[in-house]
């Protein structure tokens, strides 16, 4: 509060003229390492690169880069190696990490990972093929999706009792959690969607359906609850594949049944609708 | 209002109001500051809340004597007048205790309701973060209940292999946990969102007293000398609950607001459950007073399992779409690089000294461990942090024979001294992280609990590793 603010109509001053030098430094940057990449893996400068051993080495760095973002675009399921900076870690501190991607929006979002370490490697009362048996040790998927459940199942610790052996299945693990990691971000999209459809994204007036309220009524977003003006209120529980599966809406009086089959879009009983066509029918009314 | 007190099982209505005189009152309403009187006297008088907070008003309208009755706080004709009063108070200078007495003796005279109290509890929440003690607890679905042969029925265990996840739906909640609470005491229930965190506040306010009436409140004080309060938060998304400490009114022991603790970690799950869905609580050795550390670490973050330095994988800002073919640059080489080149252009003919490279490496060393946790000012610091060593003591030469002969002979096979150690200040992990970076902790020696990724604050460590990891992990 010591200087007064500069008033908006003067000139740009050098700090403006300086910000704006730097993010073009910034984008121009970006550029040239797009560039780069983009001339280091293209079929043409391969042949012309073949003399050059430090140029080489490079080039097929920027390849193996390549194959990676191609398995990671196309399977959404890889694995990496990683190394546990506890000195105490077990196994080494080797560490097997999954990542899993998730398109949101038609975006790719920051990948969710499970690290998997090895704790029973020097335990010498299990057979050898139990050693290298998995663990989860660290990860950072959602708190919403059972994790723990997932890896009882897939990933049992090692018995010594032979009756009680099962087998570890990394597969279904990795795909159980991508399933349920999709279906809540699908489910997500969802509300969002209906948001949207309804007019209630922006600052907006809602478009006339009557809606003032839609949004998740818990943790795994299965349960949407939907409020009207009219002091109507509603829930939608959503299911796996993104039917709905009940349908509930409450006015003063009651149940009323009217207004959720009005949601519902005349299409018939709850069960045999998706959420997207709530989010269709909801977005034709406002259109007309 | 009805004459005569029968003792129910019902909840306290939250339009009860307690006489304003009572020491429960005044210790709620004198230690907020000043703004926050006025502000929760302006909240108290908004629109929505003015059936539950009615304050005192002119009688008579037509009764237009000056009051001159010797009333120094003589009351205001309508909630809209009152509410410019406070409003001008607000722009005023003025002392704390005028607008206490003005709440007690003036406006409120005939009583402060239940509601008004919650109210201004929450205001000191709000004013000081870190005035409750919050544990995690998890929320962990249980088997269904099985008889063995005898037709007896067995304890019920936690199922590891379920997949449900517990949801919270708080108007069920209340109804079932009063089915909870013992008849002879009654609570008081209310449930708030916190102003800036994704949580959703229960205030439990419990008096020794089988009668909702306002006479259970005002005869001699059953308020003043065995009521508690208690708070519970919900975090959005995720299937954690954090109960604070109860605060105590009056001269009750230690023992008694733990045994309600007891009593409610009892009753909250099965008020959380479901038919056919039962579920349990579970410590997760979390205890703090920071609300910020406990969503960061059991909130719907991607950092719940990824602390220190694994928190590189659970950073949203990173970039990493598989899109981009640009190839990536490993966490940390851009801070080095950019480092070098600024101490490269500096010093281009001088080689950077033994000290400054040392220096350099503990910081890099340390960012390495810790990742962009564990900072000073994030104001995620958990404030003290017990362990229990159960390592085996290490002893090498002239010492090992010498306690060989004194020690006890092959059944113990490794001597496992019992060693506490408690670290004690505001923020404990960036206080760790600082003696790495000053190069007083060897940073690659240094074992992981010491860079609190685990999430815990009470522990033991065996083979230098967090047991148990009942915080991350599974």
């Amino acid at each position: 509060m010591s200087s007064p603010p500069r008033t908006s109509p003067q000139p740009p001053t050098l700090d403006d003229e300086i910000s704006a030098l730097q993010s073009k430094i910034k984008t121009l940057k970006s550029a040239l390492a797009l560039q780069t990449s983009t001339l280091l893996t293209a079929p043409t400068t391969l042949t012309l690169l073949s003399t050059d051993p430090k140029l080489q080495s490079r080039s097929s760095l920027h390849q193996s880069h390549h194959l990676q973002t191609l398995y990671r675009t196309c399977a959404t399921l890889t694995l990496f190696r990683a190394q546990d900076p506890d000195p105490n870690a077990v196994d080494a501190g080797s560490i097997l990490g999954l990542r899993i991607e998730v398109v949101s929006r038609a975006k790719f979002l920051r990948p969710y990972y499970v690290l998997f370490n090895r704790p029973w490697t020097s335990s010498s009362s299990l057979p050898e093929s139990q050693k290298k048996w998995l663990r989860v040790h660290r990860h950072t998927v959602p708190s919403c999706v059972p994790l723990s459940g997932l890896a009882a199942r897939y990933l049992p610790a090692p018995e010594k009792d032979d009756n009680k052996r099962r087998k570890q299945d990394l597969g279904k693990f990795a795909r159980g959690v991508r399933r349920e990691v999709v279906r809540y971000h699908a489910r997500l999209g969802t509300v969002a969607d209906l948001r949207k459809a309804a007019g209630l994204a922006g600052r907006g007036e809602g478009n006339g359906s009557g809606l003032v309220d839609i949004s998740p009524a818990d943790a795994e977003v299965r349960h949407v609850s939907v409020e009207w003006g009219d002091g109507r209120t509603g829930r939608l529980v959503i299911g796996d594949d993104g039917e709905v599966v009940k349908l509930v809406v409450v006015g003063e009086n009651g149940r009323d049944r009217e207004g959720g089959r009005e949601l519902l879009g005349g299409l018939g009983q709850a069960g045999t609708v998706k959420a997207e066509e709530i989010v269709k029918r909801l977005a034709a009314m406002g259109g007309t | 209002m009805s004459r005569i007190s029968v003792p129910t099982t019902a909840r306290l209505p939250s339009s009860l109001r307690v006489n304003p005189s009572s020491t429960t009152v005044t210790k709620i309403l004198s230690r907020l500051s000043r703004p926050s009187l006025i502000s929760v006297a302006l909240d108290w008088l908004d629109e929505d809340n003015l059936s539950l907070a009615t304050p005192y008003l002119r009688p008579d309208q037509d009764d237009d004597e000056e009051e001159d009755d010797g009333d120094f706080y003589p009351p205001a004709s309508s909630p809209e007048e009152l509410r410019e009063e406070y409003l001008s108070l607000q722009n005023r200078k003025g002392s704390k205790r005028e607008i206490l007495d003005r709440i007690v003796t003036g406006d409120w005279r005939h009583g402060v309701s239940l509601y008004q109290l919650a109210i201004a509890d929450l205001q000191y929440l709000y004013d000081h973060p870190t005035s409750q003690k919050w544990s995690a607890y998890k929320i962990v679905p249980l088997k269904a209940p099985t008889e063995d042969d005898n037709g007896e029925v067995q304890p019920l265990e936690a199922d590891k292999t379920s997949l449900y996840i517990p949801r919270f739906h708080p108007s069920l909640f209340l109804k079932s946990l009063q089915a909870q609470i013992l008849p002879d005491i009654k609570a008081h229930y209310n449930l708030d969102r916190h102003k800036t965190l994704p949580l959703l506040i229960l205030r439990i306010f419990v008096i020794d007293s089988p009668y909702n009436t306002p006479l259970s409140l005002s005869s001699t004080g059953n308020i003043d000398t065995g009521s508690k309060t208690i708070l519970i938060a919900f975090p959005d998304g995720s299937p954690n609950i954090f109960i604070s400490k109860p605060t105590s009114t009056g001269p009750t022991g230690a023992s008694e607001s733990k045994s309600l603790r007891a009593l409610l970690v009892e009753g909250i799950p099965k008020a959380l459950s479901l038919p056919r869905q039962r579920v349990t609580l579970q410590s997760t050795s979390l205890t703090t007073r920071n609300l910020e550390e406990l969503l960061d670490r059991r909130g719907a973050t991607r950092g719940n399992a990824a602390g220190g330095g694994w928190s590189i994988y659970a950073d949203e800002k990173v970039k990493e779409s598989p899109l981009s073919t640009v190839l990536p640059s490993p966490p940390l080489s851009d801070a080095a690089e950019e480092e070098e080149r600024a101490v490269g252009d500096k010093k281009r003919r001088e080689r950077p000294t033994v000290e400054e490279r040392v220096n350099k490496r503990a910081k890099l060393v340390a960012q390495a461990r810790f990742g962009d946790t564990a900072r000073v000012g994030d104001g995620k610091g958990v404030e003290r942090v017990d362990l229990v060593m159960e390592d085996v003591f290490k002893i090498e030469g002239d010492d090992a024979d010498r306690m060989d002969i004194d020690g006890e002979d092959g059944e113990e096979e490794a001597w496992r001294p019992k060693v506490r150690l408690t670290f004690h200040g505001s923020h404990v992990f960036a206080g760790i992280r600082q003696l790495v970076e000053c190069g007083v902790i060897d940073g690659e020696r240094m074992p992981g609990w010491m860079t609190g990724e685990e999430g815990v604050t009470i522990g033991a460590v065996r083979n230098g590793r967090i047991r148990g990891h009942k915080g991350s992990g599974l």
